[in-house]
């Protein structure tokens, strides 16, 4: 009885401490990453090349999802809507709500699902063949190299992403005012802008460099810190993918808090 | 592993449409804050801004002309709201307009309302100040009401003892409302009224005619003057008959008769007067008879 307590004593001590590493090692890595992304030579063809890779190959996915988002966001909100003779509001509404929350979160899921575990299972199976020890033998800063570029493209191409969900996110609130009404594109639109304000777009935008930035930082943390032997590759996207996830929610809510303080 | 090359015109398109995308948004946004083009400004003082917020909209004859830019304190108990509206308006807004807020829907957001004055022509200037019109609150709205209801409230309970009273009550409202044999009668009486003028009017119609006696003593002026010097005549005659009959009772032939007839009337007077005495004596031997007794 007593050893069982002591050891999950032991067990829970040894799992705070292993979290404080974790805390402490990825404020290091993220420090790493400021001083490497300012210091010279810049990498910028592998930059553009994960841009490509991370912005442009992403915007399928992000385009579906978001004009869905859009449509079915109209389509469940109209029945509440009609109740209060407020069917005009639906425009605004959807808008607003694209716009300011669900816009940013969910395309920063499908990039944590998509880009954060491709880029922990692309370094981690890199850690597990040595190819990282390569590239230091070889005189090239894997650092600089596999990680600076991959944060700073997440961090600049999610907001892009996220501007492409809100248009697409739009036109499908469009679509599903028009599935029971006829709106003109016109009018819908008309409506929509005038509904938005400065203070709905700015901190929508500036939450998701931090998504983007928290996405490729968790993804290359978890593939750069795999440990050896190939399971660990499967490990390092899955809780790549886990933990950028919940960094959202957990930026999300900050933010939120942030901006309902602010303005 | 397949390279993928000319890659990076596709990235630039994309980066390009998406800051499109936003700098079009904000673009937009702006333009509907009057943010790009040239604007000018003017003020308006309110006791109370019921709820109007900085980003509002303002409007002149239900067009959206411009936004607040600012709503400042000033006293204690007035705010000062500063407009900011297209300079292509300016021209339609003169300085006797006044300023109102009002809401743009039951439940919409609060707006500024500029209704046209009626005297000035002059233009409004960068800055100008114009005159404020307090609108109505909810509170004193929902004041006005509570009075309407509770005097409803009054009413109605007056009204159910009033339906009460006519339902189950004697007086003669109700019995005409309730009472089947009262409204029989009254329908009886009605029907008798009806009859009875029906034959007054016969009457009056008969009366105006003029063919029978009395209608052509009312309406006939001619009948009427015949009369009038029959009357005369006939006052005349019995002044003339009195003389005569003065001059006959002077008369030797008739002094007699009336001597007679005079005679004859005093002694109607005494026998009447002996009889009466006789009865009195009669009472009065009655009288002592009963005291003696």
């Amino acid at each position: 009885m007593n050893t069982t307590f002591v050891e999950k004593k032991e067990n829970l001590i040894q799992y705070f401490k292993e979290i404080g590493e974790d805390v402490g090692n990825v404020t290091l890595f993220s420090l790493r990453f400021f001083k490497e992304a300012i210091q010279p030579p810049y990498e910028m063809k592998e930059f553009v090349k994960q841009c490509y890779i991370i912005g442009y190959k992403s915007l399928p996915l992000v385009t579906i999802t978001g004009f869905i988002m859009g449509l079915v966001l109209t389509l469940q909100s109209r029945p509440t809507l009609a109740k209060f003779g407020a069917e005009s509001w639906l425009p605004s509404m959807v808008a607003l709500s694209l716009i300011r929350e669900i816009a940013p979160v969910i395309t920063a899921l499908i990039c944590a699902g998509k880009v954060s575990s491709g880029i922990g299972a692309e370094l981690g199976s890199m850690k597990v063949t040595e190819q990282i020890d390569a590239m230091e033998v070889s005189a090239i800063n894997p650092f600089k190299y596999l990680v600076v570029t991959r944060i700073l493209a997440t961090t600049l191409m999610i907001p892009i992403l996220v501007f492409y969900a809100d248009a697409v996110g739009i036109l499908g609130g469009y679509m599903g005012m028009n599935i029971h009404s006829e709106v003109s594109l016109y009018r819908y639109l008309a409506e929509v802008l005038q509904s938005i304000k400065f203070s709905d777009i700015f901190p929508a935008t500036i939450k998701t460099f931090f998504f983007g930035f928290f996405i490729g930082m968790i993804g290359c943390y978890k593939g750069f810190n795999a440990a050896n032997g190939t399971e660990s590759v499967g490990k390092a996207a899955n809780s790549a993918v886990v933990t950028a996830s919940l960094s959202i929610f957990i930026i999300d809510m900050i933010a939120v808090q942030l901006t309902d303080l602010l303005i | 592993m397949k390279q993928e090359t000319g890659y990076q015109w596709k990235l630039g398109m994309f980066v390009i449409i998406g800051l499109v995308l936003f700098i079009g948004t904000i673009y937009f946004i702006g333009k509907q804050k009057n943010l790009f083009g040239s604007t000018f400004e003017l003020n308006s003082k309110f006791k109370s801004v019921n709820g109007l917020e900085v980003g509002n909209n303002v409007r002149l004859s239900g067009i959206n002309i411009g936004t607040i830019d600012g709503i400042e304190f000033l006293t204690d108990s007035s705010v000062v709201i500063k407009l900011v509206i297209k300079d292509e308006v300016r021209k339609f807004i003169k300085k006797d307009a006044i300023a109102s807020i009002s809401s743009d829907g039951l439940m919409g957001d609060k707006v500024l309302t500029i209704s046209a004055g009626k005297i000035s022509k002059i233009v409004v200037e960068d800055n100008d100040n114009i005159v404020s019109k307090e609108s109505v609150e909810m509170d004193d709205l929902l004041v006005s009401v509570k009075k309407s209801v509770d005097n409803a409230a009054i009413i109605s309970t007056e009204l159910a003892t009033f339906s009460y009273n006519m339902n189950n009550g004697n007086g003669a409202l109700s019995k005409l409302v309730s009472d089947e044999q009262f409204g029989n009668s009254i329908k009886k009486t009605a029907l008798n009224l009806e009859n009875s003028t029906e034959e007054f009017k016969k009457f009056t119609t008969k009366m105006n005619d003029g063919k029978g006696a009395l209608s052509k003593l009312v309406s006939d002026q001619r009948l009427g003057k015949v009369i009038d010097s029959s009357l005369t005549n006939v006052k005349t005659a019995t002044k003339g008959m009195n003389e005569v009959i003065e001059a006959a009772k002077n008369n030797f032939l008739l002094r007699g008769y009336f001597k007679k007839k005079k005679k004859g009337e005093e002694k109607k007077q005494d026998e009447q007067a002996d009889l009466e005495e006789i009865e009195m004596k009669k009472e009065l031997k009655i009288g002592v008879e009963n005291d003696s007794l």
